[in-house]
């Protein structure tokens, strides 16, 4: 097994064995979780690999490939779909040339949408990494991109 | 030589995504200025809210760019925070410390009657805790408004090796967000109020669900957690009482309580077939309170104010206060706190200041993504969960969506199903299936080529899913789509085929 993924998997060891905190724990230090990991975490959590595929595919979060260098998400909950969110996300899909869920090229940013960042009081949304960008206009997208390196 | 001068700016997501985060980048450095970062009050519109001290009180500057800074300094138009309307029309008891303190000062949170509530609860017996909250009449905040005095019995009531109290952070409905000024802006109260529930149920571990879209909310309650633990009140009769954050991975049904269950439990987020319910057999197969973080931080008022006093407040089967948080295309957005019983329109009015600038009325949406519309000819009714139990309707956790002329009612109809669809567990067939099936005639209407018979189609579907889905992901999606196509049949019908 990766000396990484043992390392990591064994901060998170817990009696019952906590699947989704391990994916978690794996995702937050490798930036993805691999395919090719699944049996060695089912083997150090003591579970089955169909266990931890079923918690694997379920949760949105969870990426089986690596992001661009930031990850953008267009927030489409009630209040941003009130405030023009389809418009933001159809712009940023022509700037970027992507779809949902694909990295533009070069690698620099994921596209991507959630379903409520609870900024609704300062919509639309569009959350970049850790940071929230609210009241946004399709006009501003522009200066806020070339903030990211 | 000069002294620097206080002021107070916010550190809530919003506020720093309204702009507070580049205020604060600007000045942090200023020699003048000495920035206090507290929590918001709320008024999200004013955002980003400058204050500053005055004999008279606090004095706010709104929409604050950093070119305003000498007008602050100089004391020059600046308004006294208690005669903003917004706020002041407001009856602020669960968020009577925002814009107040620093979130993480337990000294402040003390001052201001912080822990009064534990320590009366220290005070009583379990039972008499329980009493308490049944003469108060609360009932859970996350949108299933059930008694929480009942819960707490059959909690108590049931003999285990280890029992535990789950604080539902995982705030998902759209359109909501007073869980998440909680959590980053007095998490203490939280704490507080998870302690009381610990006492009274006998209790010995506590876990906060939150959503991983809330990075700064889960970073502010770890640290008040470990502020409390360092001065020794994160205990029960000598004994440590753990409270842990566990984070979430996206999944929306992972705030319907027992897919949040298993979901803390690391497996998938599906929902569980209910009796037995979690106050019986919950986490672990443990009796399990897990109550909505507002319902939480309502507890420590009525241990301190007394069950009494929090009964007298709101209408028959409403008692109390609720917060209700305003977005979409109002004028003003922003959380309000006021009693229950008003009725929609005064909300809309009083408080949300009438549409934004441009905008005409076409619907408000209440209790987020599975909440009903309402049609400008239905904003008499009066906020309480009867009223809305009468007309159909829920107030959830008190969302409220206010849509303009420009919405397109049956691309709306279609998020919702969409969103529905994207969301399901996948554990009842009604809500796996009727919720693809709901969104692909709502495709084929928006694209010119549904039928009539599409629109009954959708009724039937709805039918199916309200009386045969596991929980309320399912049994509510229909309402938002539903009220829709009676409350705007013609533009569904201009788009069918002819």
């Amino acid at each position: 097994m990766d000396e990484q993924v043992k390392s990591i998997l064994a901060k998170v060891r817990s009696e019952p064995p906590n699947i989704l905190k391990a994916l978690l724990a794996l995702q937050e230090r490798l930036g993805h979780l691999p395919t090719e990991a699944v049996s060695d975490i089912a083997h150090a959590l003591g579970v089955t690999t169909a266990q931890v595929v079923g918690v694997l595919s379920y949760y949105p979060d969870l990426r089986l490939t690596a992001p661009g260098r930031h990850l953008i998400r267009v927030c489409m909950g009630e209040s941003c779909y009130a405030n023009g969110c389809g418009r933001l996300l159809r712009e940023l899909q022509d700037r970027l040339r992507v779809d949902v869920g694909e990295t533009a090229a070069g690698g620099k940013f994921t596209l991507d949408t959630m379903s409520c960042a609870g900024n609704c009081a300062v919509s639309p949304t569009v959350m970049i990494d850790r940071d929230l960008y609210g009241r946004l206009l399709p006009s501003q997208l522009d200066i806020l991109l070339e903030r990211y390196e | 030589m000069s002294t620097a001068t206080r002021l107070y700016l916010s550190n809530d997501t919003s506020a720093r995504a309204a702009g507070a985060g580049a205020l604060a980048d600007a000045w942090s450095e200023h020699p003048e200025v000495q920035l206090i970062r507290i929590s918001s009050r709320g008024a999200f519109f004013l955002e980003p809210m400058v204050e500053r001290d005055t004999p008279a009180g606090r004095v706010a500057w709104f929409n604050v760019t950093a070119q305003d800074l000498p007008l602050i300094l100089s004391g020059t138009d600046g308004t006294p925070v208690r005669s903003i309307p917004f706020l002041a029309q407001q009856t602020r008891f669960t968020f009577a410390n925002f814009g107040e303190t620093e979130p993480l000062a337990l000294d402040e949170y003390q001052t201001r009657g912080g822990l009064s509530g534990l320590e009366a609860a220290l005070r009583i017996t379990p039972d008499a805790i329980i009493e308490e909250l049944r003469v108060s009449q609360l009932r859970g905040r996350g949108g299933a408004a059930f008694p929480v005095w009942n819960k707490w019995k059959v909690a108590q009531q049931t003999q285990a090796d280890e029992k535990y109290v789950v604080a539902n952070a995982d705030e998902g409905d759209a359109g909501t967000y007073c869980d998440r000024m909680i959590l980053e802006g007095d998490p203490f109260r939280l704490l507080e109020g998870m302690l009381i529930c610990a006492r009274a149920i006998g209790a010995g571990r506590g876990y906060v669900y939150c959503r991983q879209e809330y990075p700064a909310a889960a970073k502010t309650l770890r640290a008040a957690i470990q502020k409390t633990d360092e001065a020794e009140w994160l205990e029960l009769d000598g004994e440590p009482f753990p409270i842990e954050v566990v984070e979430g991975a996206g999944s929306y049904v992972c705030g319907e309580e027992t897919a949040l269950l298993e979901s803390l439990e690391g497996k998938r987020g599906v929902v569980r077939a209910r009796p037995p319910y979690p106050a019986q057999s919950g986490l672990y197969g443990r009796p399990t309170i897990v109550s909505n973080v507002l319902t939480f931080a309502t507890i420590p008022n009525i241990l301190s104010r007394g069950g009494a006093w929090h009964a007298a407040l709101g209408t028959e089967q409403s008692r109390g206060t609720i917060a209700l948080q305003l977005g979409g295309r109002v004028k003003h957005p922003g959380l309000v706190e006021v009693p229950f019983g008003l009725s929609l329109h005064q909300v809309l009015e009083q408080f949300g200041g009438g549409m934004a600038p441009g905008s005409r009325f076409k619907a408000v949406q209440v209790g987020g993504p599975l909440g009903s519309l309402f049609p400008a000819s239905q904003m008499d009714i009066p906020i309480c969960y009867d009223a809305f139990a009468k007309a159909g309707a829920v107030l959830g956790h008190g969302g409220i969506v206010v849509y303009d002329h420009e919405t397109d009612m049956v691309d709306l109809a279609r998020h919702f199903m969409a969103f529905t669809a994207d969301e399901s567990c996948g554990k009842c067939t009604p809500c796996r299936i009727g919720s693809v099936r709901g969104r692909e005639i709502l495709e084929r209407i928006q694209a010119g080529s549904g039928t009539i018979e599409d629109l009954s189609l959708l009724h039937d579907l709805g039918d199916t899913m309200k009386v045969a889905s596991l929980c309320a992901l399912g049994g509510r999606a229909p309402y938002p789509v539903l009220t829709a196509i009676e409350h705007f049949p013609a533009e569904f019908r201009a788009k069918l085929r002819t």
